[in-house]
């Protein structure tokens, strides 16, 4: 049979051909499928379009989405907070002004004082416990007596600067440059380096702001609500529906307001207006809003000014600064209406109709809702969710620091101005340079402790920052795209943690936690991008040239006349279009020339007769392919191009021949995934279907084959996988850090792999790995090992720990001290001593004992604060030992010693401990395939079983692990892996592509292998054929980093807590192991009195008491305070913690009397 | 191996050598049982004594690499050990730690001080005894790399090489694959192969299938047939020849069958309840 070579590449993507194969096809015998093949085969046309993907990270790289936004805060944000709170005046001198002209931040700085060369690498930040982090510098002005001062560049403060960023030093340096400041150049970036720990901003998951959401209250009421998200200050505010009259609620009015009411105080009295406004003139909506009119006629308030004093009553007070003067109801009224009521519609010179307009807009969403029985909006479609990010969260916390630092600033220049002729004129600078570490600490803080709150928006999030987590590079990875929702995970609701269909190219479907967190913690698909912020005002000006007609000069019948589209920008009415598809096709023609920035989304909304343009921030959105006339606009000379360099990804996107949807333009399309699918509606092509999964999910060989939680489980664990973190990975000296010693890149590899270069960093090794049952150790998922393999360094890794020592110096003077080994009086070391050198410390290379000291160090008796103590000298200062240990059962060696100075000048001594561990029955395993298993068993090579090539298995998997799991990908890796192995080459099992399982079977006949992967195999022990062929290849497995040598615990006595003289807990502290309540329970209905009390009491805190038989009191060795006898005392045993409780009872004036009787 | 057989018995286990070079021996066993051919096979594998590096002492280590990582792969360097006859295990040897008797020395010393990549290879390693080296394919082979160095990078070991068997840890096998068959056309009916259409089809037969006929389908099958004739071919990984590893496999094994009949001679003997317990009679 003829093989399409034209289709068969490496990279060519094919959609796997069902249907069952054909045993004689398969084995070369010829057949006459091959016209019906033919056919089904894809057209090759632009074949290579998936290599627009390696263009699209080489341009944005993995975590664009957080580098973009932080660029976007300093480059932009910044100098617009900066523009909005420019100016600081003083309420004493009306002559004095500050204003802030420019904001800008530096390259990082070091701290370090005389330092000939100011930049730093964040790899020194990560060794010295630093920040890494940049001057914020400003230009101001401001008046000194009588004169203006123009001051440039005044630090203000010092902001963490986010690796790969705009002001990273890392940015544009090549590989060399970059092995030259000890930094890995596979690092995505996109974290903080804060007080030497890597800091990462997860991506924060919320409702889109400023969007009218329809939906059913509590009460079940409909109504519609926009959650208000100004510079100034966030509201909820909803237009609901009661007994079929609508209302208006918000949190600053305390009742509900009639909407017609609220109406008329916006000026807006003619009942006839604001019917028009929300109705138009269709009768259905007119009778449904008749009710609200005859309540708005019935209330009797027909003027503004009684609907202003109407509401005015029922305003909550707010905390008024103080001297402010006392308002009336009446401007009470007309102040929350215009500023915290749908606070995001301006109102300019109190006029309101833009947002009457706005409120009967919402208004008749909520009619319209009912009319349509009860058609709400989805709030777990993704449209209707916006991602916040780094950049965003930083310039809220930035906002609110500069805020305060300009009001701290105010008071103090206040409090100066107050004092009566001053000697010299007041200059602000010196105040302005004081007050540097208000902005530096709140920033350094927030990220550090991950606790963003904030006074003016009430927001008191914890948890906002996590450590980086360097368990593996793909962990690291997988962090950087995991998003995390706001909802409460208590919550017994299925829709927020439900997958969506529109997630479908911008969320992994797969990578997703386990347990609570399931499906509320996502994470982001391979190309999807995040929007920044992009300017209104053009894009207003665009649309009115396209023919937009004003909102403020139309009547409500024009609005909502047949035929007509209401055109949003970013959720504000803009005003109308006659011709909506005109309007959209120009406009999208627009953007595809660049005219309009490439993340602007527009898309009609049919039920709503609107047309939506978004520009704000937080959008998900994804590059597809435009089509047009039936034609992807992307050739294959265009590919040719960019696989010649002669393109980038950016120039497709300038070309018009690719750009970005986000998740409501999406559902405006027709997107068709493979090119021969294109029919005469198609609109765009997709990319590569592939990267609908994420980083880590793409790591999974034919996941389309699998059973669909167990790309889930493998989503999981591959973040678990010892591997190689970085190329600088031996440079670091990280609190944790597991690495393997001979990591293999996967013989059956994924683009996607490629990609994020997993190849580069792998975490696994490819194993033979046969699929029997052996010995009876293999059950439940247990492996069987080839001890011959793990002696050649099978899953080989090593362990590196950290341990910090900070030699401090202290406020009386004194300060802490290291020696070396100190002798016995006979001249000898002690063992415990016997690898500390002169100078205190253990050096590098050796090893280290249980118990062993590695640093001498000795701490002043009296450290304290109190500063008059001591004079300093050394020779009059007390030093107790403080040394520290070796502590874990297993020798280790000394990798590296560090000694160096912190940002707070204290002497820092770091030791990186490592151990070299191999494979051990009990350590953990896993495949690519959620199938994870424990050695159960290792056997020496001679007793493996053998193919008649001689071929051994390193791995022996029990082949009960497949019919339930049903992970038909993991034996689709077995064949291909296989196949690449004989044939010297690897293989890809990308999803909905990789190589065919035609193409691999026939490679494993023509080197004289079964086309099953099954193989004929001798038994080690007997020499005899075992009775079954077993099917057996290589397969990539992961060494997890749960490992029996870290988990190992048993103790018989050991140390006790003080409190309550029971045994402690936690391995850590050599704990005992407890009989817990299920335990128990399980005792006592068995009866086992003895065991339940041994265990319990006896083996636990078993105490001895005298009680006296008389009042019943504990006393002391037989004496009773109480009856100051010693006549009726007797000895009981009781727990430890019984007595504590009998005596805390006492000290609350309870006395718990023990009565003896005789049993 | 039967105690009966001696050269030109009819009855004696024959071998007959198919191919032979460097690295690789064909050869077939026949006139024996199973169980004898597979006990070749294990002993080949894991117990034909060797030498490999067991002991490595670092004076200085700069390099990449940390010391066990570097003592691991020192471990796996397969050395010739043509000799390896001539030492003794060190746990019988008389030496406190070791000496020439049970163990050679290698010294390893490298500083980079080129600008380049300098790579080590276990040909660098300096031998006190000239029999016992690491195996290199030809002249100009320089071996298995050891490890690569940039400038200022030192690595100075003392390395000592000692005798011993795959059994304990797999750098002193002589083997990379055995492979091993029998009964090629499944004439005993041992397997029961799996197939879709024809096992002939689906089932290539091996090499080995011209060395014997296929059975008479007509036949009636005779289930009390031994297998008689068995296929080795035996891979090494250069310490020793191939032909080295099967006659000291055989060797190896005849001891210890030797040790045995020895052991139950003098169990028959009528003192022999005076020294049951006497240690391990066959070493």
């Amino acid at each position: 049979m003829q093989v399409d070579r034209l289709t068969s590449g490496p990279y060519e993507h094919e959609r796997l051909h069902n249907g069952e194969h054909d045993a004689a096809e398969l084995l070369g015998v010829p057949s006459n499928s091959l016209d019906i093949k033919k056919l089904s085969d894809p057209i090759p046309t632009a074949a290579d379009k998936w290599q627009l993907l390696p263009a699209f990270l080489r341009v944005k790289g993995l975590v664009k989405q957080h580098i973009d936004s932080f660029n976007y805060f300093i480059e932009v944000d910044l100098k617009k907070i900066v523009k909005a709170n420019e100016l600081v005046t003083s309420d004493v001198d009306p002559g004095f002004y500050l204003k802030y002209t420019g904001i800008r931040v530096g390259m990082p700085e070091r701290l370090d004082p005389d330092a000939a060369n100011r930049s730093i690498t964040p790899h020194e930040c990560r060794l010295r416990d630093m920040t890494y982090a940049a001057p914020v510098a400003v230009d101001i002005e401001y008046t000194r007596g009588k004169s203006r001062v123009i001051r440039k560049g005044v630090v203000i403060g010092r902001m963490p600067i986010m690796l790969r960023s705009a002001r990273c030093v890392l940015t544009g340096k090549n590989e060399a440059e970059m092995a030259q400041m000890q930094e890995c150049p596979l690092d995505p970036g996109g974290y903080f380096i804060v007080r030497g720990t890597e800091k990462v901003i997860l991506v924060q998951e919320q409702m889109s702001k400023n969007r009218i959401i329809v939906q059913k209250d509590s009460k079940g009421f409909m109504g519609a609500n926009v959650q208000s998200s100004t510079h100034e200050l966030k509201s909820k505010t909803y237009v609901y529906i009661k007994n079929n009259r609508l209302y208006l609620k918000h949190n600053m009015i305390a009742e509900d307001v009639p909407l017609v009411v609220a109406m008329r105080a916006m000026g807006m009295t003619a009942d006839k207006e604001i019917a028009q406004l929300i109705a138009g003139i269709d009768p259905l909506y007119l009778d449904m809003l008749s009710p609200t009119l005859e309540e708005g006629a019935a209330s009797k308030i027909f003027t503004q000014r009684a609907a202003l004093e109407f509401i005015g009553a029922k305003v909550k007070g707010i905390g008024r600064r103080q001297g402010a003067p006392r308002r009336t109801p009446h401007e009470d009224a007309l102040d929350v209406l215009a500023n915290v009521v749908v606070a995001h519609v301006p109102v300019n010179s109190s006029d309101f109709r833009a947002k009457c307009v706005y409120m009967a807009m919402m208004a008749r969403r909520v009619l319209q809702a009912v009319s349509k029985g009860e058609d709400t909006d989805d709030l777990d479609y993704l449209g209707n969710k916006r991602l916040e990010l780094a950049g965003q969260l930083i310039a809220l916390l930035f906002e609110d620091l500069f805020k305060r630092f300009n009001s701290d600033l105010k008071l103090n220049v206040d409090k100066v101005l107050k004092k009566p002729n001053l000697a010299r004129a007041f200059d602000v600078y010196n105040q302005l340079l004081c007050h540097g570490d208000l902005i530096t600490q709140g920033l350094t803080r927030a990220i550090s402790t991950g606790n963003w709150s904030l006074k003016r928006f009430k927001m008191d999030r914890a948890g906002v920052t996590h450590i980086l987590s360097r368990l593996s590079y793909i962990a690291a990875l997988g962090m950087m795209t995991r998003i995390s929702s706001q909802f409460e995970k208590t919550r017994k609701v299925s829709g927020p943690r439900a997958l969506q269909p529109s997630q479908w190219g911008m969320l992994c479907p797969a990578d997703t936690p386990e347990g609570e967190l399931c499906g509320l913690v996502k994470n982001l698909a391979l190309m999807t991008h995040i929007t920044t912020d992009d300017e209104e005002e053009p894009i207003r000006r665009v649309a009115f040239a396209l023919g937009v007609e004003d909102a403020s000069l139309i009547t409500g019948t024009e609005l909502h006349a047949p035929g007509t589209h209401i055109v949003f920008l970013n959720g504000l009415i803009l005003g109308i279009t006659r011709s909506a598809q005109r309007f959209v096709w120009h406009f999208r023609t627009l953007r595809r020339s660049g005219r309009i920035p490439a993340f602007v989304s527009i898309y009609i909304d049919d039920h709503r007769n609107s047309v939506n343009i978004s520009a704000d921030n937080g959008r998900i959105c994804r590059p597809v392919i435009i089509v047009e006339n039936g034609k992807s606009r992307v050739k294959d000379e265009h590919i040719q191009q960019l696989m010649r360099d002669e393109m980038q990804f950016d120039d497709f996107l300038r070309l018009g021949l690719i750009e970005y949807l986000d998740v409501n333009e999406e559902n405006d399309t027709n997107i068709a995934i493979y090119e021969n699918e294109i029919k005469p509606y198609t609109t765009h092509l997709e990319i590569e279907p592939f990267t609908l999964l994420g980083a880590v999910a793409g790591l999974i060989p034919y996941p389309h084959h699998n059973q669909s939680p167990r790309n889930t489980y493998q989503s999981a664990m591959g973040k678990q996988a010892i591997g190689a973190i970085a190329y600088n990975q031996l440079n670091r000296i990280d609190t944790l850090l597991y690495l393997m010693v001979y990591p293999q890149q996967p013989m059956v590899k994924t683009k996607t792999i490629e990609l994020i270069n997993y190849d580069k960093l792998p975490a696994g090794q490819n194993g033979s790995v046969f699929v029997m049952s052996y010995s009876g150790y293999d059950i439940e998922d247990a492996l069987v090992i080839n001890k011959a393999s793990l002696d050649r360094g099978f899953g080989r890794c090593q362990v590196m720990r950290k341990f910090t020592a900070i030699v401090r110096k202290y406020a009386n003077g004194t300060y802490d001290r290291v020696l070396g080994a100190p002798t016995t009086p006979d001249g000898t070391v002690l063992d415990k001593y016997s690898q500390v050198d002169d100078d205190g410390m253990a050096a590098p290379g050796v090893r280290l004992e249980n118990g062993q000291v590695y640093l001498n160090k000795q701490s002043p008796v009296d450290g304290g604060n109190d500063i008059n103590a001591g004079t300093g000298a050394a020779d009059t200062v007390e030093y107790r030992p403080t040394p520290m240990t070796f502590k874990y059962p297993d020798h280790g060696y000394v990798d590296k010693v560090m000694i160096t100075t912190s940002e707070t000048d204290q002497t820092l001594i770091k030791f990186l401990l490592r151990q070299t561990r191999r494979p051990e029955l009990g350590d953990k395993f896993s495949s690519r395939h959620g199938q994870k298993g424990v050695c159960g068993i290792i056997v020496q090579q001679e007793d493996m079983p053998f193919t008649d090539r001689g071929i051994y298995p390193d791995i022996i998997m029990n082949p009960h692990g497949f019919p339930s799991r049903m992970t038909v990908g993991k034996l689709m890796e077995f064949v291909a892996s296989k196949a690449g192995a004989v044939k010297g080459e690897l293989q890809y099992g990308t999803c909905f592509g990789g190589s065919r399982m035609e193409d691999m079977c026939r490679i494993l006949v023509e080197h004289g292998y079964s086309y099953t992967g099954k193989d004929y195999v001798t038994s080690g022990i007997t020499g005899e054929p075992v009775g079954a062929y077993i099917f057996n290849g290589a397969t990539y497995y992961q060494r997890l980093k749960h490992m029996v040598a870290d988990k190992m615990h048993a103790r018989a006595r050991g140390p006790r807590a003080v409190l309550t003289r029971q045994p402690t807990e936690g391995r850590s502290r050599d704990g005992g192991l407890r009989l817990g309540e299920m335990e128990k329970d399980c005792l006592i209905g068995y009866g086992a009195s003895m065991l339940l009390l041994e265990r319990l009491m006896i083996s636990s805190d078993v105490f001895e008491v005298h009680v006296c038989e008389g009042c019943g009191y504990i006393g002391y060795k037989g004496w009773c305070q109480m009856c100051r006898s010693s006549k009726s005392m007797v000895p009981i045993k009781i727990p430890y913690a019984c007595k504590l409780l009998f005596q805390e009872l006492q000290s609350m004036n309870i006395l718990p009397r023990l009565m003896m009787e005789n049993i | 191996m039967n105690g009966s057989a001696h050269v030109g018995d009819q009855n004696a286990p024959r071998v007959r050598i198919r191919s032979l070079d460097k690295t690789n021996v064909d050869f077939v066993l026949s006139n024996t049982s199973l169980s004898v051919a597979n006990s070749l096979r294990r002993v080949m594998i894991a117990e034909v004594p060797t030498m490999a590096i067991d002991l490595v002492e670092f004076y200085e280590n700069t390099t990449v690499l940390a010391d066990e990582y570097i003592a691991h792969r020192l471990g796996l360097i397969p050395l010739v050990s043509h000799t390896v006859d001539k030492f003794k295990y060190t746990r019988d040897c008389t030496c406190a730690e070791y000496c020439k008797e049970c163990s050679v020395e290698f010294t390893l010393h490298i500083k980079c001080t080129e600008s380049g990549t300098r790579t080590v290879y276990s040909s660098e390693l300096i031998s006190s005894n000239k029999d016992v080296v690491p195996v290199l394919e030809t002249e100009d082979d320089r071996g298995a790399i050891l490890v690569k160095m940039r400038k200022g990078q030192e690595l100075n070991v003392h390395c000592i090489a000692k005798k011993g068997v795959a059994k304990e840890h797999s750098k002193w096998s002589p083997c990379a694959a055995v492979a091993f068959e029998y009964d090629p056309h499944n004439n005993l009916r041992h397997l029961d192969y799996w197939y879709e259409k024809s096992i002939k089809d689906e089932w290539p037969l091996s090499k080995n299938a011209l060395e014997e006929q296929e059975r008479d389908p007509s036949a009636p099958f005779d289930y009390k047939a031994e297998p008689t004739t068995f296929y080795f071919n035996v891979e090494t990984i250069g310490c020793l020849d191939p032909q080295e590893v099967v006659t000291k496999a055989t060797r190896v094994l005849q001891e210890k069958l030797g040790g045995l009949q020895l052991a139950l001679d003098e169990d028959q003997a009528p003192d022999a309840a005076a020294n049951v317990d006497d240690g391990e009679p066959w070493v």
